[in-house]
């Protein structure tokens, strides 16, 4: 099958002041896939994503989506969504408000925002709660609200920064289960931060651990499974899951 | 823009602060120095300044930390009344609690003369008691705000592991609000020494330092001597300011919420529902005088009812000095609470250098006294077209309480997420209408409280004003002054009221004007 580079990132480095966050960092992202960056606290993910979406200049390095080089690109010309673990919602606006707030300024007209709005609120299952604030909500439905308004302006990528870490397990579970759906559905590219090597193995085509801003290894879940590039990934990932695992056998067995 | 806002920001500080007070301080010269140094009334003034100052910090702080502890950890009831009225000393001027203590035990003084005593209220004892009075409230709301902000978790620990309750107030409370204690001393002992209204109208012959340099630059017209004392009186600020910086505030976890802890009634709450109501009285009894004065034929003698007090304050022109202060507070609050936003935004917002010199000029007037501030601006903007107008008293005030409304602001940004303008950034969103329809709605609470610091300190404020106001249009406070010089004691009173019930109605729109937004 021929697979479509989406977004290619090279040679990227980042330092704060002398302390080096990305080490040339080099990757692609095939078009349509659930991708994720895998890495213990301080790794260096989170500024990598941002470096991906144009919140952070990189020190080095290119970025290209669709073979186009954006690196200098504003944010909002990149075409992406983001995502951010504490849902950043516009807290003074209702639900559908926050959804459509955006669209006003792409030159849309109130009835095609207003189609639209709805019908994300529909893919995340929150059409019944578009008039509530989101101090109303749930975190899981706030997330959901948070997706909603990342896929409005239907961007072809999404970066997920941490986005199920503040939510208790049955919530993040429904929430994989929603992310993978809208994936499928509208063929969006994902790009997911995270530290739960479960969860990064349960949703991803790929996954690249990230290690003090260095990249281990890239591949899917099976290949870095049984061929770890490395006592890190051996450690960080797969013993991790494996000590999970053992625990959850003693009660199913 | 990036670049100018900035830059703007720095000009207008330089402007309003740096220039005013380099001037001030161009002013002294070796030999002044040396002669205000060697002068047996610099001397005098300074041991009395600095023994008042502190008998009365430690008074204040002792006073209002057992009022804020009363209303925070006890179950006794009123603590919305109590708050209210340990406040009220906020919205007068500081001359006008002299004046009341005056008004009740001075010569005339109507305790005096109900149980006939023998109190000389001029002199230390009078600038301690109507300090305490100006800087209790001030202290009383630092201490409730701190005690409000505890994690209630580590006294649930120790009431579980069987640890007394006194021993809970010495070895969990005062370790806590150790830092506050030490910042908030120097604070107090700073607005104590830098405030010449109580010991003016007080003090007798026992002269202070602010009174000093008030005699020299404003009736003598003496600026050398005036800056030598100016520049003195900046370094007691400049301590507080020191300290608070060198003694930063612990960061807060902010993974865990503070457990709230519960009030639960003890023995001991009739002793602290007493305590509170003496403070309420001691505090109420001068104001109720100033009324009982303004409206009393001839105080304490015949208190057969008059307006004949209230028409000759109104026709020495009270009424248009009144709005003379009403558009200098009102210019001061709508300048101070958006130029304090804008400052506030960017140091939160920004990164770098810049973000990190606009923080620090911000809260760099805090370490300058008014009295000194309004001396420097005499003579740097004298010939100026702006000097002698209603706007250089705006532009004083605006700057001279800066910092503590620019600090309110930052506080509050600092716990909205930075993530919701990036947000608007990937969605396209203009950082302005972020900012308008984000932003602003967020922290309109703390906009209103701006408002009403800027207003009410600009509509009772003596310190910086005395120098600049020119004799009319002046602001309304200042005719405390004016008619005390005058004996016109009922006059002084009426105005300090007029202060009073002004601060308060704005007080009260604006706290309704929070709980609607709250509502919403």
């Amino acid at each position: 099958m021929d697979v479509q580079l989406k977004l290619q990132a090279r040679e990227i480095s980042k330092a704060y002041d002398n302390n080096q966050v990305l080490r040339r960092v080099n990757f692609a992202v095939h078009d349509g896939e659930f991708f994720s960056i895998l890495g213990s606290s301080g790794c260096g993910k989170t500024t990598l994503l941002q470096i991906l979406i144009g919140l952070l200049d990189a020190d080095d390095g290119q970025i290209f989506k669709d073979g186009i080089d954006i690196t200098t690109f504003e944010p909002a010309r990149r075409g992406m969504g983001i995502v951010f673990q504490n849902y950043a919602l516009f807290d003074n606006m209702n639900v559908f408000r926050n959804v459509s707030y955006a669209l006003q300024f792409h030159g849309v007209e109130t009835d095609s925002a207003t189609r639209k709005a709805n019908q994300m609120l529909e893919i995340v299952g929150l059409k019944n709660f578009a008039s509530k604030m989101p101090a109303e909500l749930s975190g899981g439905q706030q997330q959901r609200v948070a997706i909603a308004r990342a896929l409005a302006l239907e961007p072809d990528i999404i970066l997920f920064d941490e986005p199920l870490s503040a939510l208790d397990a049955s919530t993040r579970l429904d929430i994989r289960r929603e992310l993978k759906n809208i994936q499928r559905t509208l063929g969006t590219t994902m790009i997911y931060v995270t530290h739960d090597q479960e969860e990064a193995f349960a949703l991803s085509d790929r996954v690249m651990i990230l290690e003090r801003g260095i990249v281990n290894q890239i591949g899917s879940p099976e290949e870095i499974i049984t061929a770890p590039a490395n006592d890190y990934v051996q450690t960080f990932v797969i013993d991790n899951l494996r000590t999970k695992f053992d625990s959850l056998r003693k009660f199913l067995t | 823009m990036k670049k100018f806002f900035p830059v703007a920001a720095i000009l207008i500080f330089v402007a309003g602060v740096f220039a005013p007070l380099s001037s001030l301080f161009m002013r002294i010269t070796p030999e002044s120095f040396a002669q205000v140094m060697s002068s047996p009334q610099f001397s005098n003034a300074l041991w009395n300044s600095i023994s008042t100052g502190l008998i009365a910090t430690i008074i204040a702080l002792t006073l209002a930390l057992t009022a804020a502890w009363s209303l925070e950890r006890t179950a006794i009831r009123g603590k919305n009344f109590f708050t209210v009225i340990f406040g009220v000393p906020m919205l007068i001027p500081s001359i006008s609690h002299s004046f009341g203590l005056v008004a009740l035990f001075g010569a005339n003084g109507w305790l005096t003369n109900l149980f006939a005593l023998d109190v000389n209220i001029y002199g230390a004892i009078g600038i301690v008691a109507g300090s305490v009075m100006y800087a209790f409230p001030v202290a009383f709301f630092i201490f409730m705000s701190v005690l409000h902000c505890e994690d209630g978790a580590p006294y649930l620990a120790a009431k579980v592991l069987g640890v007394p309750r006194s021993r809970q107030f010495l070895d969990l409370t005062l370790p806590y609000l150790k830092r506050t204690i030490i910042s908030t001393f120097f604070a107090i002992f700073s607005m104590i020494v830098t405030d010449y209204g109580v010991p003016l109208m007080i003090g007798g012959k026992t002269l202070t330092l602010s009174v000093l340099m008030y005699n020299k630059a404003v009736a003598m017209m003496d600026y050398s001597t005036g800056s030598v004392l100016g520049m003195i009186l900046i370094v007691p600020a400049l301590i507080a300011f020191l300290a608070d910086v060198l003694n930063p505030a612990p960061k807060q976890n902010d993974f865990a919420k503070n457990i709230r802890l519960a009030e639960k009634k003890s023995g001991a709450d009739k002793i602290i529902l007493a305590f509170c109501v003496i403070l309420s009285l001691l505090i109420v009894a001068p104001i109720a005088t100033f009324c009982v004065m303004t409206f009393a034929a001839k105080y304490p003698f015949d208190m057969s009812f008059t307006l004949y007090h209230v028409m000759r304050t109104i026709h020495r022109g009270a009424l248009d000095n009144w709005l003379n202060s009403l558009i200098i507070a009102l210019v001061s609050s709508i300048v101070g609470t958006s130029f304090s936003f804008a400052l506030a935004y960017f140091s939160t917002r920004a990164n770098g250098l810049a973000a990190k010199i606009i923080h620090l000029l911000s809260i760099l007037p805090m370490t300058i006294p008014g009295i000194a501030l309004g001396l420097g601006y005499v003579i740097f903007f004298h010939d100026a077209s702006i000097y002698g107008t209603l706007m250089i008293l705006a532009a004083v005030n605006v700057m001279h309480f800066f910092s503590s409304p620019y600090l309110m602001m930052r506080n509050t940004l600092e716990k909205i997420s930075a993530n919701v303008e990036a947000v608007g950034k990937v969605l396209g969103v203009p950082r302005r209408f972020i900012i308008r329809d984000v932003i602003l709605p967020k922290v309109r609470f703390t906009l209103c409280e701006m408002f009403a610091y800027f207003f009410v300190n600009a509509m009772m404020t003596i310190s910086a004003v005395s120098y600049l106001a020119p004799p009319a249009p002046k602001p309304l406070a200042l005719m405390i002054t004016q008619f005390e010089a005058q004996r016109l004691m009922e006059s002084a009173a009426a105005v300090s009221i007029l202060i009073l019930l002004t601060n308060l109605a704005l007080k009260i729109f604006m706290t309704r004007l929070q709980k609607k937004l709250i509502a919403r």
